[in-house]
C-alpha cells in the first residue's frame, strides 16, 4: 500500500513539475504581458470583473494602435480571491510569466502582501482601488495608486461637513473592512473636535439586517449619518433608514459610487453625500471611456475607470522608456504626468497620487452627480 | 432496456427542468442533452470495461508491481528528490509548494482529531488563526524572534486546545461538530474586532521573518527548507504517536467509546489530549503563514478553510498519513494546475465531494480494513431482511 | 425604542424561523444535518426575483401585484421543493447507513456546487429585486412597522401553523411523526420510508423558499453566499428550540432574531453574528435538547 502511494505520489509531483517547467519557458517575447489581479471569481468578482474590464480596454485601444514597442500587449488576468494567500501565489506567478507591469489588486489586504513579490521582482505595480495608506508607507519605491488614499477622503468628507454643512451631531458607521473602517476613522480624526460624534460602531458586512443598529443611531439624533463602507451594505442602510422612518442624510465614500447602490435603495437613495473623484463626465477623455466602456461591457463599476488609468499610465511609461525592464519604468512613472480618463496624474514619492482627486457628491433624482 | 432509456431520458429532463430559471431554456436543455449522453454513455460502459472490481485488479497490479522496489530506497530517493527539487523550480512553484507543506501540516494535525479519534472539528482553523496571530503579535509587539516565539505560541495552542476540549468533550458527532464551527467563527469575529490588539480587518503587517545565524529568510527558498524540516518532523511525531499507545487508544475510543473506557483508557484524557494535541500541529502551520506571508489578516482563516482543510484529510483517506498528504497535494496542486477554469473549480470541488462521499466514502488510499469500517453493511443487511419480511 | 427593536427582531426571527424548520425536521427523521439547507433558501430568493422579473416583464404585475407575489412565491416553493428532493436522492440517500461524517461531508459538498452554480448561471453580482414594493407603513407607540414586515410576519405564522396542522392531523405527518421515533419500526409497520423522507425534504425545502422570497422583497438585494450565514442561524435557531421538535423551531427562531435586534442595540453591533455562534455553544453545551426538545441519549 505504502509503496502504491509512493509511486502515486512520484507521478503527481512529475505531472506538476512537467505542467510548472513547462509553463515556465513556454512562449518568449512575442507579446508585452500586462498582469492584472483583483478578485475575479467569489463573493468579490463584481469588483475584479470591473477591473479586468478597464484593464482590458486600455488594452484593446493599445492594440488597436499598434501596441507598445511594436508587439501586442497581452492581459494576464489573475484571480487573487481577495485572499492574500492566492495573492502572493498569483504574485509569484505573474512575475515568473515575465509580466511587465501589475494592475492590481483590489484588496489592500491582498496588495501590502503581493507588494512584497513585486518589490523583490522589481515589477512596477499600479493599484486602481487599494486605498490603505500602510501600502505605500513602506519604502517601497515600485508600488503606486492611482486611487486617494482613506486619509485624504476622510479629510475632504470632513471638511464638507464642519465647512459647508456646519453640521455639529454626526453618527458614523462603518463595515469592519480594511476599507471601511480605514475610511470611518480617517473620517472621524480630521472631524477634530469641532463635531460632536454621537455614535461609533461597525456593522457586519454581508449582513442585510441594520435595523438594529439604525434604532440606536435614530435614538441619538445625529444630524448626518457617516458609513464607511461600500454598496450594497450602503444601499440597505439608507433603505432601511427610511423604513424606520430616518430623515438624516447619509454620507460615505467611493465605494458606493455604483449603479447598483440606487438600483437598490431606489427612491431612499436621494440625497446621498459621496466623497469620489471629479465627475468623468465632465472630462472629455472620461466620456469616451464612458462611451466604449458602456458599449462593450455595460455598466461601469466604481472603479473600472482607475484600472483603465492605471493601465494607460504604465503603458504609457513603457513607451516612453522604450524598454520593459522594471527598473526604468519605475523611475518613469514617479516622474510621469500622464492626462488620463481621472485627469492630470502625478506620482509623489511614495507613489501616491500628487492631488487627492476627491469631490462631493449627491444622489439626486436617481443619478450621481457632482455637488455644488 | 427501453424502460432504461425512459428512466435516463426523464432523468436529464428533470435537471433541464429545474436548472432552467436559472440558466436560461438554451443551457438547460444542452444540460439536458449533456447529462443525458452521459448517462447513456456510462450506462454501456459500465457493462464492459469500467466496472468497479477492474479497478480494484487494476490498483492490485500496481500495488504489487510497486512493492517490489525496496520501501528504504524509496523513501530516500523521495527526501533526496525534495532537497534537490527547488534547484530546477522557479518562484512561483516552490512558494506554492511552501503553501502545500503548511497545508500538509495543518492536514495532518487535523487527521489526529478527526481521523484517529473520530471527533470532527469544523473549527479546526480557529487554532490556525491563534497560532499565526499570536506570533504576528510576539514578532511586532514584543520583539520576538521566530524561534523564541515558536515554543510559546505552541505553548498557547496546546491550552486553547484544551479550552476548547473541555465544555466539547460532553458532546459527540455533529453536535460536537457544530460547537467547534461556532468556536472557528467566534475566532474570526474576535480576530476582526479587537481592534486594539490584532488591528481588526487591517490584519498585521511587518512580520519578521525567521533567521538562521546571518540569513535572513527572504526568498521563496528559503521557506522551503524550513518548512520542508517542519514536514517532515509533523509526518515523524504523528507516525509514531499514531502507533503508540495513545494512537491505538484514540482508535480504539472512534470505534467504540463504552468498550473503550471498559478497556481502562481514560477517554476524558485522551480526547483532551487529541484536541489539544491536534491543535498544535494547526498552531505550527500558523506560525509558518505568519512567517511566510510576513502579513495576517482575518480573511486568511474563514470557515471555508476549515473546510477545506477538512476535503484534504477526508479525500486522501482518513485516519492514513500517506493519504493525507496526497490528499493535500491534490487539492493545493490541482486548482492551481487548473487556474484557467478557475470559475469551474469551486463547482468541481463541491461536485467531488458528493461523489466522494457517495462512491468512495474511504479515500483514495483507504485499505479494505477502512472500508469495512465506513461501510457498515449490517444496517443495510437488517433493512434488506425487513424487506422481504414485508413481501 | 425597545419596542421597535421588538418589530425588527421579531421579522428576522420570522425568517430564521422558516428556514430552522427544514433543519429540525430532517434532523428529527434522518439525524442528519442538512448543511446544504441554507442554500435551497439562497436558490428560493434568487427565483423569487427571477419569476417576480418575468411576470413584470410580461406585464402581470401591473394587473395585479398582490396576484403576482403569491404566484411567484408558490412557484419558487415548488421549484426548491424539486431541488430539495433532487439533493436528498443524489447526495443522501446513497448514504442513509453510512458513518455520520459521510453525510455532512456530503451535505457541504452539495453547498459548495449550488452556491458556485447560483454564481455561475446568475453572475456574481447582487441581484436586485424588482422595485414594486413601497417602504409605506403605520407608526405606533414611536415604531415604525411597514406593509411587508406585516406580510412576512402573517405568512410564516399561517405557514407554520398549517405544517403544525399537517403533522399533527394528516396521515402522511403521523407517517413521519412515526419515522422520526424509530425508523426501522416504521418501515416494519409498513411505511414508505424513502416516500416520507422525500416529503421531509419537499416540505422543508418549500419553507426555505418561502423564507428566500420574503428576505428577497424585504431586503431587496440576493447574493448566491446569503445562504452559509442564515442557514448557520436558523440550525442555531433549531437547536436552540430544541432540535427535531416543530414548535421548538418556530420559538428558536424568534428568540434567535429578538436576542440579535437587541443584542446588537444594547451591547455591540459589531458582533451581532457573535451573539448567534455564542448562544449556538452555550446551548449545545449546557441544554443539548434544547428548550422544547425531547431527551434524547446517543447522538454520536
Amino acid at each position: 500500500m505504502k509503496k502504491f502511494l509512493y509511486l502515486i505520489l512520484f507521478s503527481l509531483l512529475t505531472f506538476n513539475f512537467s505542467l510548472f517547467t513547462v509553463t515556465g519557458c513556454a512562449k518568449k517575447d512575442d507579446v508585452i504581458k500586462l498582469g492584472v489581479a483583483g478578485p475575479m471569481t467569489g463573493d468579490q468578482a463584481k469588483m475584479g470583473t470591473d477591473f479586468r474590464n478597464g484593464v482590458d480596454l486600455a488594452v484593446a485601444e493599445w492594440n488597436e494602435k499598434g501596441g507598445v514597442l511594436g508587439k501586442k500587449i497581452a492581459m494576464v488576468v489573475s484571480d487573487d480571491q481577495h485572499d492574500p494567500k492566492q495573492a502572493v501565489s498569483v504574485a509569484n506567478k505573474m512575475v515568473n510569466e515575465g509580466t511587465v507591469g501589475v494592475i492590481g489588486h483590489f484588496n489592500s489586504s491582498c496588495s501590502i502582501p503581493a507588494s512584497e513579490v513585486y518589490n523583490r521582482a522589481g515589477i512596477p505595480m499600479i493599484t486602481p482601488a487599494s486605498t490603505n495608506p500602510q501600502l505605500t508607507e513602506r519604502g517601497f519605491d515600485n508600488i503606486f495608486r492611482v486611487c486617494g488614499r482613506d486619509d485624504q477622503q476622510g479629510a475632504v468628507a470632513a471638511d464638507f461637513v464642519t465647512n459647508r454643512l456646519r453640521l455639529k451631531k454626526i453618527a458614523i458607521l462603518h463595515d469592519k473592512t480594511t476599507y471601511g473602517q480605514g475610511l470611518a476613522n480617517e473620517f472621524k480624526k480630521a472631524l477634530g473636535n469641532k463635531v460632536e460624534v454621537v455614535h461609533y460602531g461597525g456593522i457586519i458586512q454581508g449582513d442585510k439586517d441594520f435595523k438594529a443598529v439604525l434604532t440606536v443611531v435614530k435614538e441619538k439624533k445625529p444630524e448626518l449619518i457617516f458609513f464607511g463602507g461600500i454598496y450594497p451594505e450602503a444601499a440597505l442602510l439608507v433603505k432601511q433608514a427610511k423604513e424606520l422612518g430616518i430623515k438624516t442624510p447619509f454620507m460615505s465614500g467611493d465605494g458606493v459610487i455604483d449603479p447598483k447602490f440606487i438600483e437598490i435603495a431606489g427612491p431612499s437613495a436621494e440625497g446621498t453625500y459621496l466623497t469620489f473623484s471629479p465627475d468623468p463626465v465632465k472630462i472629455p477623455t472620461a466620456k469616451v471611456f464612458l462611451d466604449s466602456y458602456h458599449k462593450k461591457y455595460g455598466d461601469h463599476g466604481p472603479y473600472s475607470i482607475y484600472a483603465y488609468d492605471a493601465a494607460n499610465i504604465m503603458l504609457t511609461a513603457i513607451k516612453d522608456v522604450k524598454s520593459t525592464e522594471g527598473k526604468k519604468i519605475t523611475e518613469k512613472l514617479h516622474t510621469l504626468e500622464f492626462n488620463g480618463a481621472l485627469g492630470t496624474i502625478k506620482f509623489d514619492k511614495k507613489g501616491d497620487v500628487t492631488v487627492a482627486p476627491y469631490v462631493i457628491w449627491i444622489t439626486k433624482g436617481g443619478k450621481f452627480e457632482e455637488y455644488r | 432496456m427501453i424502460k432504461k432509456f425512459i428512466r435516463i431520458l426523464l432523468l436529464s429532463l428533470w435537471f433541464g427542468a429545474i436548472t432552467f430559471p436559472f440558466t436560461g431554456i438554451r443551457n438547460a436543455i444542452l444540460l439536458s442533452i449533456s447529462i443525458m449522453a452521459s448517462l447513456i454513455l456510462w450506462n454501456t460502459l459500465s457493462k464492459g470495461i469500467i466496472k468497479r472490481e477492474g479497478i480494484e485488479i487494476v490498483s492490485k497490479r500496481i500495488q504489487t508491481f510497486s512493492s517490489k522496489i525496496p520501501r528504504r530506497i524509496l523513501a530516500l530517493f523521495f527526501i533526496f528528490l525534495f532537497l534537490i527539487l527547488p534547484l530546477f523550480m522557479n518562484n512561483y512553484f516552490i512558494d506554492i509548494t511552501n503553501l502545500t507543506g503548511i497545508y500538509i501540516i495543518l492536514a495532518l494535525g487535523l487527521n489526529v482529531v478527526v481521523g484517529l479519534a473520530g471527533l470532527l472539528n469544523l473549527g479546526f482553523v480557529a487554532f490556525y488563526a491563534i497560532g499565526a496571530y499570536s506570533y504576528a503579535i510576539l514578532s511586532t509587539q514584543a520583539n520576538f524572534s521566530f524561534w523564541a516565539s515558536l515554543p510559546i505560541v505552541i505553548l498557547l495552542v496546546g491550552i486553547s486546545g484544551i479550552l476548547l476540549g473541555f465544555p466539547a468533550l460532553r458532546l459527540k458527532g455533529d453536535y460536537l461538530a457544530i460547537v467547534t464551527l461556532g468556536f472557528g467563527e467566534m475566532t474570526r469575529l474576535v480576530l476582526n474586532n479587537w481592534d486594539s490588539v490584532t488591528k481588526g480587518p487591517n490584519g498585521i503587517l511587518n512580520i519578521a521573518p525567521p533567521e538562521v545565524g546571518s540569513i535572513v529568510f527572504r526568498e521563496p527558498i528559503h521557506y522551503y527548507y524550513l518548512i520542508l524540516i517542519f514536514v517532515i518532523l509533523t509526518t515523524f511525531a504523528i507516525k509514531r504517536i499514531n502507533n503508540s499507545k495513545i494512537g491505538r487508544a484514540w482508535v480504539a475510543i472512534r470505534e467504540d467509546e463504552v468498550a473503550a473506557e471498559a478497556m481502562g483508557i481514560d477517554t476524558v484524557r485522551m480526547k483532551l489530549l487529541s484536541f489539544s494535541f491536534g491543535a498544535i500541529w494547526a498552531g505550527l502551520g500558523g506560525v509558518l503563514f505568519a512567517a511566510k506571508m510576513r502579513f495576517v489578516s482575518p480573511e486568511s482563516f474563514t470557515f471555508f478553510e476549515s473546510v477545506i482543510i477538512l476535503c484534504m484529510v477526508i479525500l486522501g483517506g482518513l485516519g492514513s498519513i500517506a493519504g493525507v498528504i496526497l490528499g493535500t497535494m491534490i487539492l493545493v496542486l490541482l486548482p492551481e494546475a487548473l487556474r484557467g477554469f478557475e470559475h469551474y473549480r469551486m463547482l468541481a470541488l463541491g461536485a467531488g465531494l458528493i461523489l466522494m462521499m457517495v462512491f468512495k466514502p474511504e479515500g483514495i488510499l483507504g485499505g479494505p480494513r477502512k472500508r469495512a469500517e465506513l461501510r457498515p453493511d449490517d444496517e443495510r443487511i437488517y433493512m434488506q431482511e425487513i424487506e422481504t419480511i414485508k413481501k | 425604542m425597545f419596542f421597535q427593536q421588538i418589530i425588527n427582531g421579531l421579522t428576522l426571527g420570522a425568517v430564521y424561523a422558516l428556514i430552522a424548520l427544514g433543519y429540525t425536521m430532517v434532523y428529527g427523521i434522518l439525524q442528519l444535518i442538512n448543511f446544504a439547507h441554507g442554500e435551497v433558501y439562497m436558490l428560493g430568493a434568487y427565483l423569487g426575483i427571477i419569476i417576480l422579473g418575468f411576470l413584470t416583464s410580461i406585464g402581470f404585475t401591473a394587473i395585479s401585484l398582490p396576484l403576482a407575489i403569491i404566484i411567484t412565491l408558490v412557484l419558487s416553493m415548488i421549484f426548491c421543493s424539486a431541488y430539495g428532493m433532487t439533493i436528498e436522492k443524489i447526495a443522501y440517500k446513497p448514504l442513509r447507513n453510512a458513518p455520520r461524517l459521510s453525510p455532512l461531508i456530503s451535505a457541504i459538498g452539495v453547498s459548495i456546487f449550488l452556491q458556485n452554480f447560483v454564481m455561475l448561471s446568475q453572475g456574481a453580482t447582487d441581484r436586485v429585486f424588482p422595485p414594486i414594493l413601497k417602504a409605506e407603513g403605520l407608526t405606533f407607540l414611536n415604531a415604525r412597522i411597514t406593509y411587508l414586515q406585516i406580510f412576512i410576519l402573517i405568512a410564516s405564522v399561517l405557514m407554520m401553523v398549517g405544517l403544525h396542522l399537517f403533522i399533527m392531523k394528516t396521515k402522511l405527518g403521523k407517517a413521519m411523526r412515526a419515522t422520526a421515533q424509530d425508523r426501522k419500526m416504521a418501515s416494519l409497520l409498513g411505511i414508505d420510508i424513502d416516500q416520507v423522507i422525500s416529503i421531509t425534504f419537499i416540505i422543508g425545502s418549500g419553507l426555505a423558499a418561502a423564507a428566500g422570497v420574503m428576505v428577497a422583497m424585504y431586503y431587496g438585494l440576493v447574493n448566491y453566499f446569503i445562504g452559509y450565514v442564515a442557514g448557520i442561524k436558523a440550525f442555531t435557531a433549531a437547536v436552540l428550540g430544541g432540535i427535531g421538535s416543530i414548535p421548538g423551531a418556530m420559538l428558536g427562531g424568534i428568540i434567535l432574531g429578538l436576542m440579535e435586534a437587541l443584542g446588537a442595540s444594547y451591547i455591540s453591533s459589531e458582533y451581532k453574528d457573535a451573539f448567534a455562534f455564542g448562544l449556538l455553544i452555550i446551548i449545545l453545551i449546557l441544554k443539548p435538547e434544547g428548550l422544547l426538545g425531547r431527551q434524547v441519549g446517543d447522538r454520536s
